[in-house]
């Protein structure tokens, strides 16, 4: 795969890709100007002194600063010749919870065809299917938000949004017990809503 | 003749010289200024008659590349990091854009820093982003098409030390808690040597070649979000290369020091580590391997 995927068109898309707005070596009037207006009687910083007297050099970030998670400070636990801590062995959140999710995603395949294939609508699939749509989106849901919010950087956001991702699913669960016990169900749902 | 030296510098070195005299070796006031004549062949000649020798007009068919390059100086912190460019002619380069790097260093700017040393893919010291791919710049060939500019970054999602220098502290620290090793309780059978079949060693071809050059792991995105916690996929390759090593008797415990939410299983199958490394070996094979074998062995 990695030597195919190496040839030459790989490293044009790449060099096609940066705009040149943001990279252009000149620097537009309307930064300059902008930047003058808003720090009239301020001493020439830094970045303006390299402007001028390096006619080269472009400032990096051309565009506004968008303070969107800034990456914290460098933290080295310990010595830099220690080694990275390693965690205690958990299984449910190590290799069961990986082979869970996979026969969950896999399961979901068949049953979603099944009811189709077949022709008919048992309630019992349909309750199946529902559970298994519920647990999966669950574990998928899960899985951003421990990747998106560290719990050594954010912790209590972490812990808010798993709380809030429960509540979700439960009632999504409640949702899906009321439309299956008292409604069409959702395969038939499907098929009214879909006409191919 | 060695005796008429050694009065020479006794004279010297007590001084007892003209001052106008000791100073004809080596002058940095103009040459018309002083009195004394260093050339008896030539008379001198003023500065204000003297001509200039221009610069060498450039080659018709020289071939012009710009190349933009991530500048940051740990001395000043105040100043945001920048792009610049340097313009070089590719026939008095050579093909690799670890040549270009070194010729800039050498003839246009010394303060450009970057690691390198084997120039020949064995050390790793020369990973760098270019033109939007994580390689090794030895590896790398400049393209030869001068309209379009190179642009060369660190590592991706790195700490900077300063311009292309990244920090690789955690990186190391994470191949350390793997003890890539051989970790054995019992003697050799022989009492000699650890002796392995052809069979078994085939099984670490495609692992040992791994020059840790940080290339897959910081073009991984969930290494850029969790670095702290997830291992990444060159530490992982490394941890299998030594789970898949016959020899080896540790084998429960590297799986378990693996198995839990974040040290293997933040990978999600990017599959960026296959891509980029310049060594073309397949981290992501070697992490699917370690996945399989918790699943069998839980």
């Amino acid at each position: 795969m990695a030597s195919i995927a190496r040839p030459a068109v790989f490293r044009q898309v790449c060099t096609a890709a940066p705009s040149k707005r943001v990279f252009s070596t000149r620097t537009t009037p309307l930064i300059t100007s902008a930047f003058r207006t808003s720090k009239p009687l301020s001493r020439p910083t830094p970045s303006t002194i390299i402007r001028e007297t390096l006619p080269k050099v472009a400032s990096f970030h051309a565009t506004a600063s968008r303070p969107i998670l800034p990456p914290p400070p460098q933290r080295i636990q310990g010595t830099a010749n220690d080694p990275a801590p390693v965690p205690d062995p958990s299984a449910f959140h190590g290799a069961y919870h990986w082979t869970f999710e996979r026969i969950m995603a896999a399961g979901l395949v068949p049953l979603t065809v099944a009811p189709f294939a077949a022709g008919s609508l048992n309630p019992i699939t349909d309750g199946v299917l529902c559970a298994f749509i519920l647990v999966h989106s669950h574990i998928g849901f899960q899985s951003c938000i421990i990747d998106y919010f560290p719990s050594k950087r954010t912790p209590k956001t972490r812990k808010g949004l798993m709380w809030l991702l429960n509540a979700a699913t439960v009632l999504v669960g409640v949702g899906f017990y009321e439309f299956e016990t008292n409604d069409v169900g959702l395969t038939e749902a499907l098929k009214r809503i879909w006409h191919a | 003749m060695a005796s008429l030296r050694t009065c020479t510098r006794l004279a010297n070195a007590a001084r007892f010289t003209p001052a106008v005299w000791r100073r004809g070796f080596a002058s940095v006031e103009p040459i018309a200024a002083t009195t004394e004549k260093i050339s008896a062949s030539s008379e001198l000649v003023s500065e204000k008659k003297t001509s200039t020798v221009k610069e060498p007009a450039p080659d018709k068919d020289s071939k012009i590349k710009t190349f933009h390059i991530y500048r940051w100086d740990p001395d000043h912190p105040d100043q945001k990091p920048r792009m610049q460019s340097y313009t070089l002619d590719l026939n008095k380069t050579g093909p690799m854009y670890l040549d270009a790097l070194i010729r800039i260093k050498n003839e246009v700017d010394p303060t450009l820093t970057f690691r390198r040393s084997c120039r020949e893919g064995i050390c790793g010291s020369c990973a760098m982003n270019i033109d939007g791919v994580n390689t090794l710049a030895c590896l790398c060939r400049i393209p030869t098409d001068t309209a379009k500019e190179s642009r060369v970054y660190p590592l991706p999602h790195t700490y900077v030390v300063k311009d292309l220098v990244p920090d690789l502290t955690q990186f190391y620290k994470q191949y350390r808690s793997i003890k890539p090793y051989l970790q054995r309780d019992t003697p050799p059978p022989d009492g000699r040597e650890y002796r392995q079949s052809k069979a078994d060693r085939k099984k670490l071809d495609g692992l040992y070649e791994c020059i840790l050059c940080a290339c897959c792991s910081t073009s991984c995105p969930s290494y850029w979000w969790n670095a702290e916690e997830y291992l990444g996929p060159a530490v992982l390759l490394q941890s299998y290369r030594w789970i898949a090593d016959s020899r080896d008797e540790k084998t429960a415990h590297r799986y378990d020091a693996l198995n839990n939410s974040m040290s293997l299983y933040r990978c999600h199958t990017i599959l960026n580590c296959s891509r980029v490394c310049p060594k073309g070996l397949n981290p992501a094979k070697a992490i699917a391997e370690i996945k399989k074998g918790l699943a069998v062995t839980g």
